[in-house]
């Protein structure tokens, strides 16, 4: 039974490549070349070794064609790509794939919710920002202002003391 | 109504409303910084800390406010790995990563028992509020461009339960940045935190600049802080609450 289960799953990894590398090559032959898009062919070919328990057959197919879609995607243009909402016991996650030269530059989770359906935050992670996006806050009146420790000579000239002086 | 006063080598500025008990309220908020001074200024060398790092006193013998703080550094020392410590390189305990923070926070809740229910207190470019604006609009905090002193990059609308703005940097006062031995420049010139009190604030704004973009990210995974750094080319990172909140 393992022995025959082994076998299942090595013709089956064998049968995605071949599907995989044969949809790969109706694509185009720059997709089948790039470090990207076999990486891609080959974590699905995996998932096919999993699932090939019961049928082989059809259950390599579907991956397989899988496999080539995603090849054909990754390969086309630089861009994002936004996943479709996937269930999981933890709630629904869709997830967001940045691609420039051929790589992936970012994945993000951009949809999260727990168990409960509340959407939850993934990462507080920073993010780069273009300075013209905060800058438009120059002209917002503000309280008080933030910056590292000045002395108490460097206070006249900082930004702070002119607010102090300026009708408070 | 804005009042000024010097303590701890910097400048703090109080808004209060102008009220009968405005000035006594003022003279409290001034002795609480006038006591956590002469207690762990390092700048003077009569002070109880001065006295442990001239190894004239030791922190067993030293007094119970001491020994606190020093605790509460070594405890954020653990949570933040070694970004934020009160171990100089050169073997002096410094508190002061954390000492005015915590002046801070003393001076917020002696307000607060006054029975104030909205003032800004801002000590050398960290701040604390509570309530609102005189307007009623939320007290609204501008961060100092790195780049140009006399610019502000952004203004933060201090919402949500945030009452807190710190900003560490190496532009005026290196104090209380050290990179442990190695000598290789600060990842970033200034780093903004926004938390809920002062002290998380602060001693995480002190840790980020050291501890550059990992610590940031494990600071802003751990803590329910919202994060604003400005690079060495001067490229700027956000969290995503807060650029949310700088772009309305």
């Amino acid at each position: 039974m393992r022995t025959r289960a082994v076998v299942t799953s090595i013709f089956a990894s064998f049968a995605v490549l071949v599907v995989g590398w044969q949809a790969g090559n109706a694509a185009s032959t720059s997709v089948t070349s790039s470090p990207l898009a076999s990486g891609s062919t080959g974590g699905n070919g995996s998932t096919g070794t999993v699932g090939t328990g019961s049928t082989g057959t059809s259950g390599t197919g579907t991956t397989g064609a899988t496999g080539g879609t995603t090849t054909t995607t990754t390969g086309a243009a630089d861009g994002t790509y936004t996943g479709s909402s996937v269930n999981t016991p933890f709630g629904s996650v869709q997830v967001q794939v940045t691609i420039a030269s051929g790589a992936i530059t970012d994945v993000g989770a951009v949809h999260l919710t727990d168990a409960d359906g509340r959407s939850v935050q993934i990462s507080n992670h920073a993010a780069p920002i273009l300075r013209t996006e905060v800058l438009s806050a120059q002209s917002a009146s503000v309280s008080n202002v933030s910056g590292a420790t000045y002395t108490t000579r460097g206070y006249l000239m900082s930004l702070q003391s002119a607010l102090d002086q300026a009708g408070f | 109504m804005r009042h000024v006063f010097e303590t701890m080598g910097t400048v703090a500025s109080l808004e209060l409303p102008a009220t009968d008990g405005a000035a006594s309220l003022l003279g409290r908020v001034e002795s609480i910084f006038a006591e956590s001074d002469a207690r762990f200024s390092l700048y003077r060398p009569d002070s109880e800390l001065s006295r442990i790092a001239a190894g004239q006193l030791t922190l067993m013998d030293a007094s119970e406010v001491m020994r606190a703080a020093y605790g509460e550094a070594l405890r954020w020392r653990e949570s933040t790995a070694g970004a934020f410590t009160p171990n100089r390189p050169d073997g002096v305990t410094d508190l002061n990563g954390i000492v005015k923070a915590n002046a801070i926070e003393a001076a917020g809740a002696q307000l607060d028992r006054d029975g104030c229910t909205d003032w800004s207190l801002n000590v050398g470019g960290d701040i604390l509020v509570r309530g609102s604006q005189p307007d009623r609009t939320p007290w609204s905090i501008g961060v100092v461009d790195p780049a140009n002193r006399s610019e502000l990059l952004c203004a933060i609308p201090l919402t949500g339960g945030k009452r807190a703005v710190a900003t560490s940097g190496s532009t005026e006062r290196g104090d209380h940045i050290w990179l442990g031995s190695s000598r290789a420049p600060a990842p970033f010139r200034q780093v903004t935190v926004v938390a809920e009190d002062i002290v998380t604030a602060d001693v995480l704004a002190t840790a980020i600049m050291a501890g550059g973009r990992s610590e940031l990210d494990a600071a802003s995974d751990r803590w329910d802080i919202d994060v604003l750094t400005v690079g060495r080319s001067n490229e700027i990172l956000v969290t995503p609450r807060l650029r949310a909140a700088i772009e309305r």
